[in-house]
């Protein structure tokens, strides 16, 4: 008996049947999986680092226990608190208006018959493939011309943004004049979804019956309560795609963010713009930067998260 | 309660600049309670007869109207109609309940507690109320079907629309349904239009069938009528079946020639003929006598080409002259064999005649019972 056949017998495998394709497949499914997630895994390592551990040792080797600290995080957090809840006051509005014009906008689009539909729908499709960067002149001029703080004025005084908290009593979401930026910057991002989000309603409206359109009709709804009862309920699933894909446009935007919410505006900053305060000035603070961007990056994850498998079905165009 | 009345109704269609007419002309009065069934092949526009009447589709030319009221230029909403869709149509993110809700509280003032009432009298009605609170989804194609049927009733409206209703059930469950959907409209003494291609469900289940060829309107008559006096030629080979048999003859004085054989008429009949130089032939495959003497007149030497056996009857396939086929029925029991010769009779009396280009009826068979128009009495 070889040596080969008593390991064989011993680990209970057939060793003859191991195909060295398949040995070969596997091994190269583990180093494109290692390839892809390195950086991730070196940028969580450093960001559990201490500054003098990471000078010593390679990125993505774990920290030794001396050289471990959950500090990094806690700058982070401290830097990028208010500039998350900025983000976060940011990019839920827009996302939800930019998802729910965009299905009006597909609705009528779609489920109703006009004269020049076709134009309508070809010009919100060119509206996709504007780059951001033919606008920017524009829309910095546009938003330096219209003064939303004043023309909320009268309506929101948004200098002190305030809410009523139980418990905590008033709290005080905004109290700078550059939050109005903020306002520009979600009509800006809604704006710029609607095309993109009209063109995915519109691919999963057009799969809606229409003898079930027409029943509604014939049992006396109107269009709007068509959309209300009938419509709506059943575009959930792609309410979850938009709102997945578009939360994850505006949270990472960053030139938007630069063009609009005007330089060194401290309180109004989102995330992506106040990242940068974490670099450290002249030394560059590696730990701390990583920690930012995972701080930076968890509401995405979030939104994946809660969002999932409805995104799976409005993906898979299942009603 | 009230009349529906299609008067001189068009429906034409823009393409590409070009006018395609759907509907052409046609009129006919459906009489309060009565069960109208609209038959015809695929594309002549008996769909889109009833889709101007639900209102979702704009009527071109002329009126329909409900009793006095026209309804044509009405939003489908203010019609008071109530429509069965061949696909059902439910919504599938409501319950059986919401579904047959949903038109109640859109389009009554009724009280939250007098919808679920009605609700529930109809679902045990048609047999569904277990089923209640279920979706769409989780129910079988017939059950589906009487939840359509169910939301279309408790809206207890003027006229029912229905749009082959029956045609995506199994065919067990179609005839089945058929007699159920008969007997509800029977005791609801709602006006209804159905519409169908399928002539079994036309000549089962209507008051009064219409045939529809190419938008137009062919002939509205009793089951009975249409099958025994049928107006035109098409009208003749689309109901019954198999189909009645044409023959294209030369009319020569008192007799038609044809291809395959000639064929002596009466004085009755060749007066029917005069002034036309050709004409078609027709007679019913069951009219047709398989008999095996040659010597009686109309009769002709024939070889079986093909039996079908159906249980109770069977379907000949016979040749004449070679190859001319035509179809006759005998009796299940009687033993035919394919390639047997046997003399086929065409009896005079059977035969209908028509013009071989209007296709208008010349002449139709005699009947003994001349009392067609209540189908009823002759069932």
């Amino acid at each position: 008996m070889s040596v080969r056949d008593d390991l064989a017998e011993r680990v209970g495998v057939d060793l003859e049947a191991i195909d060295p394709l398949r040995v070969a497949l596997y091994a190269t499914l583990v180093g494109l999986v290692a390839f892809y997630l390195s950086p991730l895994e070196s940028g969580l390592m450093t960001a559990l680092k201490t500054e003098a551990e990471f000078a010593t040792s390679p990125p993505f080797v774990p920290p030794t226990v001396e050289g471990f600290t959950l500090e990094p995080f806690g700058v982070a957090l401290n830097t990028l608190s208010s500039a998350i809840l900025n983000s976060i006051m940011l990019a839920v509005p827009a996302t939800v208006l930019s998802a729910l014009f965009g299905s009006f906008a597909a609705y009528g689009l779609t489920n109703f018959e006009w004269r020049g539909q076709l134009g309508v729908v070809a010009l919100f499709i060119a509206g996709i493939f504007i780059p951001y960067q033919a606008v920017l002149i524009p829309l910095s001029r546009l938003w330096a011309i219209v003064d939303t703080q004043e023309l909320l004025a009268p309506v929101l005084d948004i200098t002190v943004f305030s809410a009523q908290v139980p418990v905590l009593g008033t709290v005080e979401l905004a109290t700078h004049p550059h939050y109005a930026s903020i306002i520009n910057l979600i009509i800006t991002h809604t704006a710029y979804g609607i095309p993109i989000t009209t063109l995915l309603f519109r691919g999963y409206y057009k799969k809606l019956s229409t003898e079930m359109l027409e029943a509604a009709r014939l049992d006396g709804a109107s269009a709007f309560t068509i959309y209300r009862r009938i419509v709506l309920p059943l575009s959930m699933p792609m309410f979850a795609v938009t709102l997945i894909y578009q939360f994850t446009q505006v949270w990472n935007d960053l030139l938007f963010a630069l063009i609009i919410i005007p330089s060194g505006s401290g309180p109004a900053a989102v995330a992506t713009i106040a990242l940068n305060e974490l670099t450290g000035g002249i030394i560059q603070t590696f730990n701390t930067q990583m920690a930012g961007a995972f701080v930076a990056a968890l509401p995405t994850l979030l939104v994946y998260v809660l969002f999932g498998d409805k995104f799976a079905k409005g993906v898979a165009g299942n009603t | 309660m009230a009349d529906l009345t299609l008067d001189h109704v068009s429906k034409f269609f823009d393409d590409g600049g070009s006018k395609v007419v759907a509907v052409d002309d046609a009129s006919v009065t459906i009489e309060d309670g009565e069960f109208l069934v609209l038959v015809g092949p695929s594309g002549c526009g008996k769909s889109t007869t009833l889709r101007m009447i639900a209102g979702l589709e704009t009527v071109s030319e002329g009126e329909i109207r409900l009793g006095d009221d026209r309804m044509d230029n009405r939003p489908p909403r203010d019609r008071d109609i109530a429509m069965v869709f061949q696909s059902y149509a439910l919504y599938p993110h409501m319950t059986v309940r919401g579904n047959m809700r949903f038109g109640l509280e859109e389009s009554t003032e009724m009280a939250d507690a007098d919808i679920d009432e009605l609700v529930e009298e109809t679902s045990s009605m048609l047999g569904i109320a277990d089923l209640l609170d279920r979706k769409p989804g989780e129910l079988s194609g017939g059950q589906q079907q009487r939840v359509a049927l169910g939301r279309a009733i408790v809206r207890d409206p003027e006229v029912f629309l229905m749009d082959e209703p029956l045609s995506n059930l199994d065919a067990k469950l179609r005839s089945q349904m058929r007699t159920e959907l008969q007997r509800l409209q029977e005791d609801l003494g709602v006006t209804t239009v159905y519409v169908t291609h399928d002539q079994t469900e036309a000549m089962t289940m209507g008051d009064r069938i219409a045939i529809l060829n190419d938008g137009e309107l062919q002939q509205v008559a009793t089951p009975l009528e249409a099958y025994h006096r049928p107006a035109n030629r098409f009208v003749a080979g689309f109901i019954g079946e198999p189909s009645m048999n044409f023959f294209e003859m030369d009319v020569q004085g008192d007799e038609l020639v044809g291809d395959a054989f000639s064929y002596d008429l009466s004085a009755k009949s060749a007066e029917a003929v005069e002034g036309s130089e050709r004409v078609t032939l027709g007679i019913r495959p069951e009219d047709v006598e398989v008999i095996g003497d040659a010597a009686a007149d109309h009769a002709y030497e024939t070889t079986v080409d093909v039996v079908e056996p159906m249980g109770n009857e069977n379907a000949v396939y016979l040749e004449l002259g070679g190859e001319r086929r035509f179809v006759a029925t005998v009796g299940g029991m009687r033993r035919v064999e394919a390639g047997e010769s046997v003399v086929a009779r065409i009896p005079e009396d059977a035969v209908h005649l028509f013009d071989a280009t209007t296709g208008e009826t010349l002449q139709n068979r005699s009947l003994e019972s001349a009392d067609l128009d209540a189908p009823e009495a002759n069932l």
